[in-house]
């Protein structure tokens, strides 16, 4: 199973960008109404364990909470590997230069691009580790061995808090997670690996910048007849489709 | 349509008779125009408000021009409201600093000397994050502030993890309730007829009752203004629009925000609230 979780990927956004390869066999909303504030490592935490981790994860040193594998729906595989999974295997390093580049700004410290460059390096990072897993994986000699790979991708979300507003740019990242996607559907039909596309909520334009709306995106290479899921409702969903 | 003239003709009228001095903010957009032209469906083609324009001294030729010639033709009694500008410019002093002083001053002086109890204004709920808050009828205290929300004290801290708690009251609007008299720490009301129409809906309506519009809203040379505030911080989009009906279709497929033209230093503080609440900052 391969999970492409990008963070604030927004339906409206896939669908004015034509991403087909984001879009998959089936794809739609998510519901996150449920929580009060949609916030990434919450909704994250949240999706890696059926439940609403709302109350659970206070605001201050969020970004340190950390679930063990008992907790998730990586228990239910044998062999599990995570790229930056927020709530799991964050690579808290890089996070903090961006959210410390994200404040600088606010407070004239420092320029949008700046901040652009290291989200967009971090991104790279991540995007080499999580193909060199896929690609080291190999069907053949693991074939009853079960197995999940998440990567984490928070490009969509970073660029867009600054610039959901410039439409360029926010094509340029959809075209990079397109591009991703199309190459994830090329390894997946080898071996007929199920892959869930899934974001923790989408995007608004506030002026220039992008807030968190209260509706996620999701899209599978199976068809799972959902409406309108809760983020909490996949955790059934990877155990019954593994 | 009819739907949401009727709504905004019933709260217009109710102002006129639940306050006893009311005016009207007309800026000479679009939204502003639409409101005066409710105002005259309201009382029978006369706007029986005073008109208050807030001067800058930094809006296009186009506004100024515009301004004159409607209150002309629309016979309104306008109020004009200005402040010195000679050391205020967005590029030395900064947005914030310039729009409180020209905009946000320049009204308290308008409101003290003309003591008005109600501002009729046409934001609308689409607009923005922070007008999405807004009720029909909002009041505002004597340091003229619009109390919506409150940090949390400790103690409610421990419930959810929302950092806020709301300070507006319930509106009954569903039933077309509502209230105006906020008590003695009210310095006015400010009413918002158009609070429920989305900036499609203000151009179908200007379409079909063929309102005159600034031209700055139609496109020239593969550009047009979509928002109009002052020159120094509104920028055009790119945009092929030349009719009303043109705009219409153009707004249909758009994902753009209507305000992305204008100056980004108050968007900047709402979504730097945002961020910080979620843990971000």
């Amino acid at each position: 199973m391969i999970i492409l979780a990008l963070d604030a990927l927004d339906k409206i956004m896939v669908e004015r960008f034509n991403c087909k390869n984001l879009m998959q066999l089936e794809y739609g909303k998510t519901n996150i109404g449920g929580f009060a504030l949609e916030r990434t490592v919450v909704l994250w935490a949240s999706f890696l364990t059926g439940k609403n981790m709302e109350s659970k994860i206070p605001i201050k040193g969020q970004w340190e909470f950390k679930l063990s594998k008992s907790e998730t729906f990586f228990d239910f595989f044998d062999r599990v590997e995570t790229i930056d999974v927020p709530a799991f295997s964050l690579k808290f390093n890089n996070h903090k230069k961006e959210h410390k580049l994200l404040a600088g700004y606010f407070k004239d410290e420092n320029e949008i691009e700046e901040f652009d460059k290291v989200v967009w390096k971090n991104h790279e990072e991540n995007k080499k580790d999580f193909f060199s897993i896929l690609h080291r994986i190999n069907p053949v000699n693991e074939k009853n061995v079960s197995k999940i790979v998440m990567g984490y991708f928070d490009l969509a979300d970073a660029i867009g808090h600054l610039s959901f507003g410039n439409e360029k740019k926010m094509k340029k990242v959809y075209d990079e997670l397109e591009q991703m996607a199309g190459r994830v559907k090329e390894l997946a039909n080898k071996t007929k690996e199920f892959v869930l596309i899934i974001s923790d909520h989408g995007m608004k334009a506030v002026g220039r910048f992008g807030d968190h709306t209260k509706n996620g995106f999701y899209s599978s290479n199976k068809r799972l007849n959902l409406d309108k899921p809760e983020i909490t409702d996949f955790y059934k969903i990877i155990k019954r489709v593994k | 349509m009819k739907q949401l003239i009727e709504k905004s003709v019933f709260i217009i009228r109710e102002a006129k008779s639940q306050f006893k001095n009311p005016a009207v903010l007309w800026s000479t957009g679009k939204d502003s125009t639409t409101m005066l032209a409710l105002i005259k469906e309201a009382f029978f083609g006369k706007v029986p408000f005073p008109v208050v324009h807030l001067d800058t001294g930094y809006k296009f030729p186009e506004i100024y021009e515009f301004r004159d010639r409607i209150a002309k033709e629309w016979d309104l009694n306008l109020i004009i409201g200005k402040r010195d500008n000679t050391d205020f410019h967005p590029e030395k002093t900064g947005h914030f600093e310039c729009c409180t002083e020209l905009k946000t001053n320049a009204l308290k002086d308008v409101l003290k000397k003309h003591k008005f109890d109600a501002l009729i204004m046409s934001i609308r709920r689409d607009e923005h994050y922070i007008r999405n808050l807004e009720r029909y009828y909002s009041p505002r205290d004597k340091q003229l502030k619009w109390h919506l929300v409150r940090p949390k004290t400790q103690e409610e801290m421990k419930e959810g993890d929302a950092p806020f708690v709301a300070e507006q009251r319930v509106e009954f609007a569903g039933w077309n309730l509502f209230q105006s008299d906020f008590g003695s720490n009210c310095n006015h009301v400010r009413v918002h007829p158009i609070l429920h129409w989305s900036e499609l809906d203000v151009w179908k309506f200007i379409g079909e009752k063929n309102l005159p519009i600034n031209p700055l809203y139609i496109s020239k040379n593969g550009y047009r203004y979509r928002s109009l505030g002052c020159m120094p911080c509104t920028v055009p989009i790119k945009s092929v629009a030349k009719t009303i009906d043109e705009i219409i279709e153009e707004l249909k497929t758009t994902t753009i925000e209507e305000r992305s033209g204008r100056s980004q230093d108050k968007e900047k503080e709402q979504v730097m609230r945002r961020l910080r609440a979620m843990g971000y900052m």
